[in-house]
């Protein structure tokens, strides 16, 4: 009971921010406005704001940016030893280091390490938090160009990254952290930087009490659907997440951006009722997922749980059985990764859910920014076999979705998979599965949930495998990688190819794609498409498992 | 083309021997070179292959039976094809039979064969010939027996100057002498490419199956994957549970090769694949039955997609000529003297009009003959009125300003009742008799019945429809009115129509128009889809990119229906064998690996008897399925016009939710069968 | 002199991220480290410290040999490094599955599975409490009620063979399905001898009267809290240690519980530290 009513608190106020903060993120991006700091930033940067790019430029901005990024990160984590605040810690080792830039700069979150033993204050500070930061605009700024892209008509251009990255970065990740950060102050969460605190217990042991920047960095880690915990252990972590209500905060401040970014296509297409449909599609699969996983936890079915009582293995007291599941549904629904609990002590079905949302291609309501455009290629797809149904060249706000069109967007829906199935498969054929915690199809759930999780951009992890190998953080790394950029090239392409289409006026015979119906099949078609690609895995994880 | 018609291909249904024909046709088609372009079925051809291998290295009656069933489905495939391209060839092999060996007389007195006739070339062709080729009547006036192209056994006329002065190759004169001017291409005739059309030959994809193959061609590509990176996950599960025994399907290796193949067949999207050609060349044929031939499948598919159809008004929406629907007489005159005087101008006047006039009389029958002292006044263009002399009066009827000069007193009444008239889409006819003004013949253009629910139907389906006329803008916006039409385009000339195109495909729109003169020709090679008349002019022909045989301007309509109906076909079986693979999982994984983890075999809803026979079912259901639907593609699916959602709910209802229930039943009986089978 | 457009592109790209370092990584933080100076947030920001630690992190209440101090109410397990260490957080990452000890003389070998660990923290708690330790799944001696059991067709037919994977002793059943059930020997892996693996249920209820967070391991392995219901366990035990009242030690328990945040968020929770330092007249 409590469980829903805590989700149900959720849906609420996500219901009542998504009309205001959707015009907001809506205003952000289509105004021709520039503030001190932005005009600052342009010149520093070296652009002219009213500068409009195509989308080879646009791909190639984010490319090089990303880029050098992850040197920049790479270098930062190698060196941490010779800077300030660097509390003693050695360098990052290369393939760590390697694995953690991409990790970071490609919105996953991905922790080959623990923070509290292996980096200092700076490198989280100016490493890990900046990408926190720019990675989620970065992910914006390229749904943004796709639907600027749909609402376009016959143009060549997507608007200029440069702008996009810095508005969004100074008008809306950085206010609403400012407000999270103060909000998670007042709750407890720490912000200093001391290098710990040797404390005295009651049964006269010595207890080291961790310090650091952590309230800052927590709150883009949410807002930015980032997950990287500046700690190991998380938002399971008191100093993270100290309290029940902030748990409730952070998954709201997880969902507002994605469930909001709806609302800005909605206006940017003319047809808020597209934003509607839209975000109904993230939201009944999200309801769904949340509901079967609150139900599996709370059912807590397995040997374990039931000797136990309740399946509250890897949970802490304050969230309760519910208060971890919604959070676990919710972390892996976008493409953040934080978890408040360990995912690896599910029940089985519990345990799988997680693993589904990510296997959904973090669409419902997905990343910052990635969510949306994963969500409309699902869109494209649909809207082509149903479109042939009702016999029209198929056609999504008024562009026609040919054969340019299919081969970017299936090729966007093909790239996940192969990443995660080949991965997965290459683990066990090269025996590097060994390093699992669990046996049998437990082992082989948490493989399995390591690739998906790289791949799809989410972060959060089966944690028992251990993954800072040289062979993982190699393969994790590349399937981030791939994962984050192949994607978001497709998607740019689509948008020129979208942008340079003149509209076709809406009439009876074209297919409405803001009804119910069209939001049942898109539902629909990502779950049967979902299922038919990794139920043959799934089975010999986490089905058969529970299913013993 | 009802002549090729005369033995009924009917749509839909094949007859065994139907099949047992194309048998061969589809046994060449596995060269693997063919199923090339078909990558869906080549890889299921390679697995065939694949399995047939390791059944030879390791017999057993399960992987006999696979292999089997593995070729069959490719079989099936190509038999698909193959019967809907042995339809065109029976049409094809009825037109090269009236491609006779022509000899063609060169207006220099030369004779060459037909086929080295060049552009350019005048030839003459007298009473009882073949005209040898393609060409405008530059001289002369014939009547020619067009029935080998169109299956009309009435003769046309066609002569030199205006719209009918176009001839076809293979069709023969009946009557009198004409010099025709070639305008073909050797080897290009109209009938070579009617030809290679029912043919298929050099069939080009279409945009959308482009598109639709780049999508099959990703799910294949992910059922591939998922189904290989499977194995070193199945190897790791079958060694974790060293208890499981070995069974067909999974064993220390992993799952064995010939369900790996099985499972790759049965998930890939076979059922579309192996119709989707059948689908394409079935739909250029449903058009071809109706006498319309499309230059490409590009123009069909275009023609689903059309938003706006321009039309003709006169013989499109209105019948081809006026009919007299009120007498309205002046003040003064009694009705009956107006009604009495029309009656009696119109007697002799054998056009529709003046026919229609004495029907609307409908006073006692006159036979002109027993009135022999009237003298009939025919109309000519000068006078623009026609008559009756009697003894005692003259009447005269026709265009206002004629009859008003005649009769020597100009009306403001009368005029005011032309102008009415002329405000409602009408034409006004004046009638007179000496002396005075008797009153005005409403003539009336009549719209066709059943048009109005036509463009109702249209609106319904999202087509804007746009009437054409020469008419001034009054008449034009009344008859429009009447007709249900959204919008029409008046005192229309060429270029207007041209322009008019242009805008709406501005707008984003596609546009779809008939035409059969010259001048026709700039717009209809504008327009996405235009139609020629057959009867039209070879310019016509060559700008627009189907030609209807049977020059019925309403054919459009149809065709755009058939256009969306090839579409929809498509899509319902992607649906339909996307949706199929929820069952089959259900069949295999439960198969492979249930021995492994025995709690899978929950998945098991549908109870099937084995391992090997779940498989077996799922294959043989999975090739069974194509030939159930070879009928389904060769006729495209049920299309009622109606709303994108209403069509999308009830084809979602049919092949979403059908395509999921089908397959548990059709698995269920199969295994049912073949539990019997020993070995299995 | 013209640069190459691409290098170009990521010089821009690299100024770009300096200048938003500079914000980002230095402004932005920074300002709120400086703000968490200020009285009123001073507190929170450096760890919620009081006495004997911080109110936010969990501890351990065991003597340097890790027993219980049984004058304390005693924390959830942890898998924080020894047991709440906050330089190493984190949870056990065992699976629902976990059923089967790796059994070896050497205890850097020997490893349980998550359900022996369940068992026999149970069995010590309720050695401890003096209540019923009992726990379905489990053996009487605290360890995973599992058995491989060996059948004549690999996972069906007749049994033929039976061991106690957990236990080196005496099994906790002396025959199943007609055959005895033999101890397990160390280092032998049973399900790769084609073991189906079985775990027991027994009779034990199944809500035993431990409740679940005193027997599994939090996520942080640095959890403050503990259920009511495992404070009011201990409650008898603290209250007879200290010679306090039973209903004394009620009443601290129930001042040191937090409802529900907002009176509808989460579980209720005692804060275990805060509880013991006002036993100790610390707080």
């Amino acid at each position: 009971m409590t469980g829903w009513i805590f989700a149900g608190s959720l849906v609420l106020a996500l219901v009542a921010v998504y009309r205001p903060f959707g015009d907001y993120l809506h205003r952000v991006v289509t105004g021709t406005r520039h503030n001190v700091v932005e005009r600052g930033v342009y010149r520093v940067v070296g652009v002219e704001p009213g500068t409009e790019q195509s989308w080879g430029v646009y791909a190639r901005s984010v490319l090089a940016f990303s880029a050098v990024s992850i040197l920049f990160l790479f270098l930062f984590l190698r060196l941490q030893d010779k800077l300030w605040l660097s509390l003693g810690v050695d360098p990052v080792n290369p393939h760590v280091a390697w694995n953690t830039a991409v990790s970071f700069v490609s919105n996953t979150n991905w922790q080959a390490y623990a923070g509290e033993s292996a980096l200092g204050h700076l490198v989280q500070m100016d490493g890990l938090a900046v990408q926190n930061f720019v990675s989620a605009a970065v992910g914006i700024a390229v749904a943004v160009a796709l639907v600027r892209g749909f609402a376009a008509k016959k143009t060549a251009t997507l608007g200029n990254f440069w702008v996009d990255l810095t508005r969004i970065t100074v008008r809306v990740l950085l206010p609403v952290c400012v407000l999270a950060t103060l909000v998670f102050m007042v709750a407890g969460v720490v912000q200093n930087l001391s290098g710990g605190t040797d404390v005295t217990t009651l049964t006269g042991a010595t207890q080291h009490i961790t310090g650091g920047p952590v309230a800052s960095q927590e709150a883009i880690k949410l807002l930015g659907t980032n997950g990287g915990g500046f700690y190991n252990a998380n938002s399971a972590h008191p100093f993270e997440n100290p309290t029940t209500w902030t748990n409730w905060l952070q998954m709201f401040l997880i969902l507002l951006i994605p469930f909001s970014l709806p609302r800005l296509f909605g206006r940017m297409v003319g047809q808020n009722r597209q934003g509607y449909a839209v975000v109904a599609v993230m939201a009944v699969l999200a309801l769904a997922s949340v509901a079967l996983t609150v139900a599996f936890e709370v059912h807590g079915a397995g040997t374990v749980p039931q000797a136990a009582g309740a399946a509250m293995e890897g949970k802490e007291t304050r969230f309760g059985v519910t208060g971890s599941a919604v959070y676990a549904a919710v972390t892996t629904l976008t493409s953040t990764g934080a978890v408040n609990s360990f995912h690896d002590s599910y029940t089985s079905f519990g345990g799988m859910m997680p693993l589904v949302n990510m296997m959904l291609g973090e669409v419902a309501p997905g990343g910052t920014g990635s969510g949306l455009y994963g969500l409309l290629i699902l869109a494209i797809i649909t809207v082509f076999v149903a479109g042939l149904m009702v016999g029209r060249t198929p056609e999504y706000l008024g562009k026609k979705i040919g054969a340019r069109e299919m081969k970017l967007a299936s090729s966007y829906f093909l790239i996940t998979p192969a990443l995660v199935l080949t991965g997965t498969a290459a683990a066990f054929a090269t025996g590097n599965n060994g390093t699992a915690l669990n046996v049998g199809p437990h082992g082989l759930s948490e493989v399995l949930y390591a690739f998906t999780s790289a791949a799809n951009n989410n972060g959060s992890a089966f944690a028992g495998i251990t993954v800072n190998t040289l062979w993982w953080d190699t393969a994790l790394g590349l399937a981030m990688l791939l994962g984050r950029f192949l994607p978001m090239v497709l998607v740019l392409a689509l948008a020129g190819s979208l942008a340079r289409q003149k509209v076709t006026p809406e009439s009876e015979g074209t297919l409405p794609t803001h009804q119910p119906l069209f939001v049942g099949l898109v539902v629909g078609v990502t779950v049967v498409l979902v299922a038919l690609t990794f139920l043959p895995a799934l089975a010999l994880g986490p089905i058969a498992e529970g299913l013993s | 083309m009802t002549m090729l018609l005369d033995k009924p291909v009917s749509a839909g249904t094949i007859a065994p021997a139907q099949l047992r024909r194309s048998l061969p046709q589809a046994l060449t088609k596995l060269d693997p070179r063919t199923m090339w372009r078909n990558p869906v079925m080549l890889i299921v051809e390679i697995g065939a292959v694949f399995t047939t291998v390791l059944s030879i290295a390791d017999p057993s009656v399960f992987a006999w039976i696979i292999t089997g069933w593995l070729w069959l489905t490719v079989v099936f495939a190509n038999l698909a094809e193959a019967v809907a391209e042995g339809r065109g060839k029976a049409q094809a092999a009825a037109l090269r039979a009236a491609k006779q060996d022509t000899v063609a007389y060169l207006k220099n007195g030369r004779e060459i064969p037909a086929t080295e006739l060049h552009l350019g070339d005048v030839v003459v062709v007298e009473a009882g010939q073949v005209i040898p080729g393609d060409g405008d009547v530059i001289e002369g006036i014939a009547s020619v027996d067009e029935s080998a192209i169109t299956g009309e056994s009435a003769p046309v006329i066609r002569e030199s100057g205006g719209d009918r002065s176009a001839v076809t190759g293979g069709t023969k004169v009946l009557s009198d002498r004409i010099v025709v001017r070639i305008t073909q291409r050797p080897g290009e005739s109209f009938v070579d490419r009617m030809i290679a059309l029912v043919e298929g030959a050099n069939r080009q994809k279409t945009p959308n199956e482009i598109a639709l193959n780049i999508l099959l061609a990703a799910l294949t590509i992910i059922f591939l994957l998922s189904v290989v990176t499977l194995q070193p996950l199945a190897i790791f599960s079958k060694a974790f549970q060293a208890a499981a025994p070995d069974t067909v399907a999974l064993n220390a290796d992993g799952v064995t090769g010939i369900v790996l193949v099985s499972l790759i067949v049965c998930l890939i999207p076979t059922t579309i694949g192996a119709l989707l050609s059948a689908i394409g060349i079935a739909g250029m044929d449903r058009l071809v039955q109706r006498n319309v031939l499309a230059m490409s499948g590009r123009a069909v598919e275009a023609a689903g997609d059309v938003t706006t159809l321009l039309l003709d008004k006169t013989g499109t929406i209105t019948l081809g000529n006026r009919q007299a629907a009120e007498f309205v007489p002046v003040n003064g005159v009694p009705l009956s003297s107006l009604v009495e005087a029309a009656h009696l101008s119109s007697l002799a006047d054998e056009t529709p009009e003046g026919r229609s006039v004495v029907q609307l009389a409908a006073l006692p029958s006159r036979e002109p003959g027993l009135m022999p002292d009237a003298v009939f006044v025919p109309f000519t263009a000068q006078t623009r009125m026609s008559g009756v002399d009697l003894p005692d009066r003259q009447i005269r009827k026709g265009a206002a300003v004629a009859v008003l000069k005649w009769a020597g007193k100009p009306s403001p009444e009368v005029t005011e009742i032309v102008d009415r008239i002329s405000d409602e889409g009408g034409t006004p006819l004046v009638v007179a008799e000496t002396g005075r003004v008797l009153g005005v013949i409403h003539l009336k253009d009549v719209v066709k019945p059943g048009m109005r629910e036509r463009f109702a139907e249209m609106r319904r389906m999202g087509i804007r429809t746009v009437m054409i006329t020469g008419d001034n803008p009054r008449t034009a916006a009344a008859i429009a009115a009447e007709a249900g039409v959204d919008d029409f385009l008046a005192e229309a000339t060429p270029e207007d129509k041209l322009a008019y195109i242009k805008k709406e495909q501005d707008g984003g729109r596609l546009v779809a128009m008939t035409g059969d003169g010259t001048n026709d020709a700039p717009a209809l090679a504008q327009a996405d889809v235009g139609v020629a008349m057959n009867t039209g002019t070879s310019a016509a022909k060559e700008a627009g990119n189907m030609v209807d045989l049977d020059s019925d301007p309403t054919k459009l309509i149809e065709i755009v229906e058939i256009g969306k109906q090839l579409l929809i076909t498509r899509g319902a079986l992607t649906t339909f064998s996307i949706s199929n693979d929820i069952a089959k999982y259900f069949a295999i994984i439960p198969a492979m690996f249930a021995a492994v983890y025995p709690g899978l075999d929950a998945l098991n809803i549908m109870r099937l008897h084995s391992p090997g026979s779940a498989i077996l079912s799922a294959v043989i259901f999975n090739a069974l399925i194509i030939v159930a639907l070879i009928p389904l593609a060769l006729r495209g699916v049920r299309y009622r016009p109606s709303s994108a959602s209403a069509l999308l709910r009830r084809n979602l209802w049919i092949y979403g939710l059908g395509g999921v229930v089908l397959p548990f039943l059709g698995i269920k009986l199969i295994d049912l069968l073949i539990q019997f089978i020993p070995g299995i | 002199m013209r640069l190459p457009a691409w290098l170009g592109q990521h010089l821009a790209a690299l100024r770009a991220l300096l200048v938003l370092t500079v914000l980002l990584g230095f402004a932005y933080p920074l300002a709120f480290v400086a703000l968490g100076r200020v009285p009123g947030l001073a507190d929170n920001a450096a760890g919620s410290l009081v006495t004997a630690g911080s109110s936010l992190i969990g501890q351990s209440f065991t003597d340097a040999d890790g027993n219980p101090v049984p004058r304390y109410f005693q924390s959830r397990p942890s898998a924080a490094g020894d047991g709440y260490d906050p330089t190493s957080t984190g949870a056990s990452n065992l699976g629902p599955e976990s059923v089967v000890d790796t059994l070896s003389a050497d205890p850097e070998e020997a490893a349980p599975s998550l359900l022996s660990q369940v068992c026999a923290r149970s069995l010590a708690i309720g050695e401890l409490e003096g209540v019923d330790g009992s726990r379905p799944y489990c053996t009487p001696d605290g360890v995973g009620a599992v058995l491989a059991v060996f059948h004549r067709d690999g996972l069906t037919g007749p049994v033929t063979r039976a061991v106690s994977v957990n236990q080196t002793g005496t099994p906790f059943l002396p025959t199943y399905q007609g055959v005895p059930v033999e101890p397990a020997q160390p280092g032998q892996d049973y399900r790769a001898q084609g073991g189906v693996i079985t775990p027991i249920r027994g009779t034990a209820p199944s809500h035993p009267v431990i409740p679940p967070d005193a027997v599994t391991a939090s996520g942080s392995g640095l959890d403050p809290h503990i259920s009511p219901a495992y404070a009011n366990l201990q409650a008898p035990r603290v209250a007879r240690e200290r010679g306090l009242p039973l209903d004394r030690v009620h009443e601290l328990i129930a001042e040191h519980t937090a409802g529900r945040a907002l009176g509808f968020l989460g579980d209720p929770t005692v804060n275990v530290l805060q509880l013991n330092s006002a036993l100790d007249g610390k707080s």
